[in-house]
């Protein structure tokens, strides 16, 4: 009775230790870094270390540049917002300021997806037609850039 | 000189007339016994079966190494899913650092 009952929990422990061992092992790392995306995806496009190089250059002399475009975007929603509330309110609207602030938006958006399509395409002419492939698959989700890109 | 009557005589006396047995006592006998194997194999008989299989050293070391092994079974599973979910991930945010109107609401994307 005695030794069943050590084998069953020695049986017990030796399943969840290797588990545990395992999976610490080899979890994935969580990264949200540029650094880190980049690193999947030399691993998920198989790129070489000259391919990674240049593709890594590419991106970050693009960055700071599509993050102030992504600043300017979380900015102009916000007075989109605010510009609503006051037609709300007040049941008014300035049209010319309306008129000014879609064309900023316009623009913007427009000067958005040339910087990506830019960058996806510079970064594209460095792979293989594999690689290519794959990549241009993955940024096909986003989809303002599908059509630009197949255009 | 006779003995004092034993009380036990009378009763012997009346014992020695045996009534004839029932005609299904053979039966009933039988349908006793075949029921007392039947609980005997079936109670005690699966742990007695599973102690003495757990007494063998092979077959108790045998099990340990069974369950390491579905452990780690069960942590490469764990891990592949954790990873094909990490990917999956790791691209929405590369497309988001790369596309600065995906943090937009959909209607602003193509005006």
């Amino acid at each position: 009775m005695k030794r069943l009952l050590l084998t069953l929990v020695l049986g017990l422990t030796a399943g969840i230790g290797s588990h545990l061992a395992y999976y610490r092992y080899n979890e994935p790392a969580r990264t949200d870094t540029l650094e880190g995306q980049l690193a999947w995806m030399k691993t998920e496009l198989k790129l070489s270390d000259s391919q990674f190089a240049r593709i890594k250059e590419l991106h970050l002399a693009s960055h700071p540049r599509l993050q102030a475009m992504a600043a300017q975007v979380a900015q102009m929603q916000t007075e989109f917002t605010e510009f609503e509330q006051t037609r709300r309110a007040t049941d008014r609207v300035d049209f010319l300021e309306f008129a000014r602030f879609v064309e900023t938006r316009r623009n913007l958006n427009r000067e958005c997806l040339d910087s990506t399509r830019q960058l996806v395409l510079a970064s594209a002419e460095v792979m293989t037609p594999d690689q290519r492939q794959q990549y241009i698959r993955l940024v096909a989700t986003a989809e303002p850039l599908v059509g630009s890109l197949l255009n | 000189m006779n003995p004092p009557p034993d009380p036990l005589d009378s009763l012997l006396d009346r014992w020695s007339e045996t009534p004839d047995p029932s005609p299904r006592l053979s039966a009933n006998v039988w349908q006793r016994i075949a029921v007392g194997e039947s609980e005997s194999a079936r109670s005690p008989g699966l742990w007695a079966a599973l102690q003495g299989w757990f007494a063998r050293p092979a077959f108790a070391v045998g099990f340990v190494i069974g369950c390491a092994l579905v452990g780690l079974f069960m942590a490469e599973l764990r891990v592949s899913h954790v990873q094909r979910e990490r990917s999956a991930q790791l691209a929405r945010s590369y497309l988001l650092l790369i596309d600065p109107l995906l943090n937009a609401p959909t209607g602003d994307r193509r005006s």
